[in-house]
């Protein structure tokens, strides 16, 4: 599939609990996606303040996807609290000028296989043409 | 309660350093597609790392002791295994550290197996295994050594529900020589099982399993039972749960059909009334409250047949059309012999059976429940139950006719299949319907035949529309879980979008709630067959008995931990907590000043990070998942230095 080069690298935060083993699962099935994604296995992705994501972009990564469990997430209210965050980043990504598509708030089970390799193909496409963070309009929020 | 483990790190690794990388060929299933020479090669020069060694199989002993000769020489004091997936062996590793007399939590894993060898080829399967590598090298740098945290056990266990599953549970739990207070909601056990009369596929009656197992623990020494009893406080964690149980007598209408029954049985306490169950005890006069302490609790809450609503497939608007445990009882009351099935005076000639009621529902094409929801989950358990039923009767009055109508045939389990051939054996005759296409029910204007009409339009014959007259409609309902958002509430368990309560994992930790020393058994998880539910039941119990029998758990320590050198007592923390009681603000001296500060209760905590994402101060952090670790792994992501001296 795609090329680690065009577009820049791809942040994955998948939750140890569902879709860090999704991930597994779609190994397992030997289903091939693009190799500029870069998975951290995370507890729950409530952890990370506005900052990191906004750190990840200065960085250079293009594009970060969150790969919760949902409301099926085995910390109560953990969910919630982090789509309220990440409204606040998006707002956060507008005043900066960075296309809040390279931010993306999914959940991912287990074997959502399909839907993983889904989530990442699209988060590649989006990236590939849009180049590194910051390289957008201001105006494509 | 909660003690601190003597510390397994000895002497303490230096800060930031000493990185041994151990990548696996895993048998070509990883070197097949990336250069394990190449990434260990990379790997050196990644800061931090002291040695990179490569072996064809990490896990296999030459390759585990490969590790602990590096440790106990002292060459590195942390440790990256680069290899399969985490869930494969990343206890295996940290056990081999403990081998080699260090600390477990030293340890960071790589996944180069499913995330990269299995997903990527080539040159940038190589370059993405080497970035995975460097960054876990990062994360592992800045590991240090982290104890467990061992709990004492109350040695009991509480099972919440007398059916089946928490029978058994409680049962089980006693037989290992454990205490058990078993707590039932209603006067009576048996639950949903009591309901029926024989359970598919096998045959067995609900009268001899309930009447076995119920009796086992009411004359178990080990076991106290309480009837009308309910959970009305909760507190605590693993070890040390403190509640609060209630008995009283249940509302006059809630169960007066049962008592009715087994009134007219003339039964007494301890034996089993078919349709009723086995009351154990005396309904209470007064309110009594029981303090409660136990180191596990199951919860066996169990399900409860959906209802259907009126005029869904002819419910309530035909009498003719009834659930599958409606029809059940009337069977019992009907002639057991016979040519044509008698059910309250009327021969039953033909009948209708429709699956998936309830069960399998689609957004868009089905009715929302009354409360809003669509179970969209299959129930498993109907389709076998409703061809064992019609085999039954089907051979006991072979004149009776049976349509079977249903979308898919799911009898998956042993024994089940051959309930379904012997159906087309005994002459069922099936039709099967689309999503959305749902048979019809209506009344039969041939005011001399079967009262009601079955229009379906036939898949099997290619769509065509036909119309079948009929006495009788059963309805196969699945399961829903009972109502427990009274316990979901207090004691902050998860709930799945099906309403079931969620496991921690389906397959690796299936009768785990995300709550520790909350134990799952039977149909409060997901739609179960009895035998399936007596297998969760068993599961759970031995799991609670290993608890209990150790005296002691020892947790993982990831938790969250306050540095009071950083904390100026915002409370922010306090405040974005989803754990009661995890997260406290408590005065402290500092500096000579009284402050308040936060302090963690780590055995509450359940390690979400909620609180991390909030501090100004990043003052708390979730110990081996701090903040600044996984900061760390991104600049090993995006960085080229070690990439550009290779």
């Amino acid at each position: 599939m795609g090329s680690a080069k065009p577009g820049g690298k791809i942040l994955i935060l998948a939750e140890d609990a569902c879709a860090y083993p999704g991930a597994d699962a779609t190994g397992q099935g030997h289903m091939s996606y693009p190799a500029d994604t870069y998975i951290l296995r995370v507890k729950a992705s409530v952890l990370f303040p506005e900052h990191f994501y906004l750190d990840c972009f200065d960085k250079g990564i293009a594009g970060i996807i969150i790969m919760s469990c949902g409301a099926e997430t085995p910390y109560p209210g953990a969910y919630d609290a982090l789509a309220r965050r990440i409204d606040r980043v998006y707002a956060l990504m507008k005043e900066r000028g960075l296309d809040i598509r390279r931010l993306r708030l999914t959940a991912i089970c287990t074997v959502c296989t399909r839907a993983f390799l889904k989530e990442v193909q699209q988060m590649h496409d989006l990236v590939s043409p849009l180049g590194p963070p910051g390289s957008e309009r201001p105006a494509a929020a | 309660m909660v003690k601190k483990k003597k510390s397994l790190a000895s002497p303490e690794p230096t800060p930031g350093g000493k990185v041994g990388v151990y990548v696996c060929h895993c048998g070509g299933n990883i070197s097949d597609a990336v250069d394990v020479e190449q990434v260990c090669a990379q790997a050196r020069r990644v800061p931090g790392v002291v040695v990179a060694r490569d072996n064809m199989f990490m896990c296999s002993d030459p390759g585990q002791e490969m590790i602990i000769e590096d440790l106990k020489s002292g060459l590195v004091e942390r440790v990256v295994v680069a290899s399969c997936s985490p869930s494969l062996h990343e206890t295996t590793f940290r056990n081999a550290l403990v081998r080699a007399g260090g600390n477990p939590y030293v340890y960071e894993h790589a996944n180069l197996r499913e995330q990269v060898s299995w997903v990527h080829h080539g040159p940038e399967a190589t370059a993405k295994a080497t970035r995975l590598v460097a960054a876990a090298a990062a994360k592992a740098a800045q590991l240090k050594p982290l104890d467990p945290i061992r709990v004492e056990v109350r040695p009991r266990a509480l099972v919440i529900g007398g059916g089946m599953a928490g029978l058994k549970a409680a049962l089980e739990l006693a037989e290992r020589g454990q205490a058990v207070v078993l707590v039932e909601k209603s006067p009576f056990l048996g639950g949903q099982v009591a309901q029926l009369q024989e359970l598919a596929p096998g045959g067995e009656t609900a009268a001899a399993v309930i009447g076995e197992l119920a009796g086992a623990v009411l004359q178990h020494p080990a076991i106290t039972v309480y009837t009308c009893a309910q959970v009305e406080g909760f507190e605590g964690y693993i070890g040390n749960f403190k509640l609060k149980i209630t008995r009283t007598s249940p509302e006059s209408a809630e169960y007066s059909e049962k008592l009715e029954r087994l009134s007219q049985s003339g039964c007494g306490p301890g034996e089993y009334v078919p349709f009723v169950g086995l009351m154990p005890a005396a309904i209470p006069e007064s309110r009594e409250e029981i303090d409660l302490e136990a180191g596990v609790i199951i919860l066996a809450t169990g399900m409860r047949p959906y209802q259907p609503r009126q005029g869904e497939y002819g419910y309530k608007d035909f009498p003719e059309v009834v659930t599958l445990p409606e029809f059940i009882r009337a069977l019992a009351a009907a002639p057991a012999a016979g040519d044509t099935l008698v059910l309250h005076g009327r021969h039953i000639r033909g009948a209708a059976l429709i699956h998936c009621v309830g069960s399998r529902q689609i957004p868009g094409i089905h009715e929302e429940n009354p409360g809003g929801y669509l179970n969209e989950y299959c129930s498993r358990t109907c389709c076998a139950a409703i061809l064992h039923a019609a085999n039954l009767i089907k051979e006991r009055h072979p004149q009776t006719k049976f349509f079977d109508f249903y979308r898919d045939i799911r009898t998956y389990g042993r024994g089940q299949e051959e309930l379904y051939t012997r159906a087309a054996a005994n002459q069922v005759l099936f039709f099967r319907f689309e999503a959305g296409e749902e048979p019809q029910i209506l009344q039969n204007p041939d005011a001399k035949g079967s009262p009601l009409l079955v229009r379906v339009k036939d898949v099997l014959t290619f769509g065509e529309e036909l119309e079948v007259p009929v006495d009788l409609v059963v309805l196969a309902v699945g399961q829903e879980p009972n109502n427990i958002s009274d316990l979901v509430e207090k004691m902050k368990i998860p709930v799945g979008a099906d309403r079931f309560l969620q496991e921690v994992h389906p397959k690796l930790r299936p009768v785990e709630l995300s709550v520790a020393g909350i134990l799952l058994a039977g149909t409060c998880q997901a739609p179960f067959g009895v035998g399936e539910a007596c297998a969760a039941a068993g599961a759970a119990a031995v799991k609670a008995a290993a608890i209990l029998s150790r005296g002691y758990v020892e947790l993982d320590p990831f938790v969250a931990e306050v540095d009071l050198s950083k904390c100026t007592g915002t409370g922010a923390c306090v405040e974005a907590c989803l754990a009661d009681g995890a997260l406290a603000m408590v005065e402290m001296e500092v500096g000579g000043q009284k402050v308040q500060r936060a302090r963690v209760n780590p055995v509450m905590c359940l390690g979400c990070g909620a609180c991390v994402a909030v501090c100004p101060e990043n003052a708390i952090n979730i110990q081996g998942w701090t903040l600044k670790q996984f900061e760390s792994m991104v600049d090993m992501i995006v960085s080229d230095e070690y990439l550009e001296q290779a």
